[in-house]
């Protein structure tokens, strides 16, 4: 079990977050709360990058005298590519997150309200 | 393999000068629009010398580091004839923008403007596929930014629909490119087409899915393309033609730059690895993307949202040519993208005259525009006469080759042949509906339009264009060939161009 939580926890759990931003982005009316749906689904997908360069047993991707990166020829630090890439994602994300919450005040100035309905009978 | 480093400013100069333009704006808001025009102008001077000296394929290596282990572009044919494209269509925009963008915050507007089309020709350029998503978030977010321009309030609503559809997209294609990372090991597009024999067959599958979904969003196909009819009728006329004449365009290369170079697997018709061919899952795509635009086309009243309806069916018959893999039905989709870009973005500026001279976008509101503005009334036939592919207009070479790669494909394509003719007498519907009624019904009132010389610049030159690439098409027509050779063979058109050591597996 214990095994189990270790090397498959943070996988299943950014599926998971993957899948609760969905839902929320899906049902919801409320601008506000897609915006924190999208957020949810952002942070699911960076879990998901940092967890694909990782497993329990690996040592930092930097070579020193006390650590050895390669044992029996196998590789055992963490990949360090993912780990620079989720930088960019995270700030994909906040820029995309900025843009859209300053949609959204705009729309609520405009339309007095954040209902997506009320937006859309108003338009009508 | 051939490396031209100077032309690294076709994507560094648009970027650089992007973010110094609040510099000149604080001189003087003209100064900043002429900005975008002088950018865009040497964009596309860059592009005919590249073209016409045969100078590519070539790659632009980053500080010295060979591909696979450094970042590169690779600009080929289809990359070349693109740039052309895409820098084409933004330069004759921002002419129309000197006279059109003058209200609220102009410079910013023209900030967001050249981001897009400079994010378009790095999309285009890239040879790296998590630059591809870097690329699509700089086009994203200043799309969304445009399309949430100007005075009317619908343009909110239409700009956080696309927001949302767009980041769930993007964020779908991080994850398949993640996937693939996790079985080979790079990100370089050459040395993963080279191997991607060697992954899991499922998880490949898998991955080309979520590839193929996000992708769809920018390339319009249904069922993503649920955002296009609410943005490009609320946002201003001058960022619908950008949406459809350079957003589309950025996003069909990726999604066929991933599926045939990528994915591909070569043989007399291409078709992708894993379970499942991905080529037919996007030919069922963008079927579907055809009738339903056509005939949500049909029923509109409204001009913009029609035209809106339009350019999703005729993105769906570029997706539809470049699915039947042959060489011939790759020819026709390059060739169906220049000439969609062209008409449709004459149209939606066309449209934008029309609409600031206190005409509205309704269809009975073009009732007896050939006695107001004959200019406008035949530069709008010219566009949808080409569009429903009427011979000597560009659209009718493109539309006669899809039929006829459809025939050689043979099989269940047969059933193309008759969704394009579908397509093409449903389009004619429509659009003479409102050709016909700007020639025939007699106006309420006489007021002439007069149309000054910066909007009308850009409408005559894609007037002229689609007229003379409907009598000579050997003008896109030789390097759209060039563009489908290097598509149909991924090892000699792609891979050996840029990493010449690698041996395919």
């Amino acid at each position: 079990m214990i095994d189990f939580l270790q090397n498959w926890i943070y996988l299943t759990g950014s599926m998971a977050l993957v899948g609760i931003g969905l839902y929320i982005v899906l049902t919801n009316t409320n601008i506000f709360r897609i915006i924190v749906g999208l957020n949810i689904i952002d942070s699911g997908t960076n879990l998901f990058i940092v967890t694909i360069a990782w497993h329990p047993k690996s040592v930092m991707p930097i070579y020193t005298a006390t650590n050895n990166l390669v044992v029996n020829g196998h590789v055992i630090s963490a990949d360090p590519l993912p780990q620079s890439l989720v930088l960019t994602a995270i700030v994909i994300g906040l820029g995309t997150t900025a843009l859209a919450l300053a949609i959204a005040v705009k729309i609520y100035q405009k339309y007095g309200t954040l209902d997506v309905r009320k937006i859309k009978e108003e338009d009508r | 393999m051939k490396t031209y480093n100077l032309a690294a400013l076709l994507v560094g100069v648009p970027l650089l000068m992007a973010f110094s333009i609040p510099l000149f704006g604080f001189i003087s808001k003209q100064l900043a629009k002429w900005i975008t025009v002088l950018t865009l102008g040497f964009e596309f001077f860059f592009g005919l010398y590249i073209f016409f000296w045969h100078i590519y394929p070539f790659n632009v290596i980053m500080g010295n580091w060979v591909p696979p282990f450094g970042e590169n572009l690779y600009i080929g044919p289809f990359a070349t004839v693109l740039i052309i494209l895409v820098s084409f269509v933004g330069l004759m925009i921002s002419i129309y923008n000197l006279w059109s963008a003058n209200h609220g915050d102009v410079v910013h507007f023209a900030l967001l403007f050249l981001m897009f089309v400079g994010g378009s020709i790095g999309l285009i350029s890239t040879g790296d596929i998590f630059n591809i998503f870097i690329f699509m978030e700089i086009t994203g977010i200043s799309s969304f930014a445009l399309a949430a321009y100007g005075p009317e309030r619908r343009a909110l609503g239409g700009a956080f629909k696309y927001l949302v559809i767009s980041s769930i997209g993007s964020t779908l294609y991080l994850f398949g490119v993640l996937l693939i990372y996790t079985q080979l090991g790079t990100l370089n597009i050459a040395e993963i087409a080279a191997r991607i024999s060697q992954t899991t067959s499922g998880l490949l599958t898998f991955a080309g899915i979520l590839l193929v979904a996000g992708l769809a969003v920018e390339a319009e196909l249904f069922p993503f393309n649920g955002w296009v009819p609410d943005t490009y009728t609320g946002a201003v006329n001058p960022v619908s033609a950008t949406l459809s004449g350079i957003g589309s365009v950025g996003g069909i290369y990726v999604l066929f730059r991933i599926l045939m170079t990528v994915f591909g697997k070569d043989g007399n018709f291409v078709s992708t690895y894993g379970n499942m061919d991905l080529m037919a899952l996007v030919a069922i795509l963008g079927s579907a993307t055809v009738v339903i635009g056509e005939l949500s086309a049909l029923v509109q009243k409204n001009v913009k949202k029609m035209l809106a309806y339009s350019s999703m069916a005729q993105m769906g018959l570029v997706a539809i040519g470049f699915s039947i893999g042959s060489k011939l039905g790759a020819y026709a989709g390059v060739f169906q993208l220049v000439n969609h870009s062209i008409a449709k973005a004459m149209m939606f500026l066309i449209l934008g005259v029309i609409v600031s001279f206190g005409i509205g976008e309704h269809i009975e509101d073009m009732k007896g525009l050939w006695y107001k503005s004959p200019f406008l009334t035949l530069a709008f036939t010219i566009g949808a006469l080409s569009l429903l592919g009427l011979p000597l207009f560009g659209g009718f070479w493109s539309k006669f080759a899809l039929v006829d790669a459809s025939i050689q494909r043979g099989g269940w394509y047969d059933f193309v042949i008759a969704i394009v003719l579908f397509a093409s007498v449903v389009e004619a519907f429509y659009y003479l509906r409102i050709v016909g009624y700007m020639f025939t019904s007699k106006p309420t009132s006489t007021d002439k339009i007069k149309v000054s010389i910066s909007p009308a610049v850009p409408i005559v030159a894609f007037s002229i264009l689609i007229v003379a690439i409907g009598i000579f098409p050997q003008i896109v027509g030789g390097i759209s060939w060039n563009a489908a050779h290097e598509l149909t063979d991924k090892m000699g058109g792609y891979v050996l161009n840029v990493i010449p050591t690698i041996v395919g597996h």
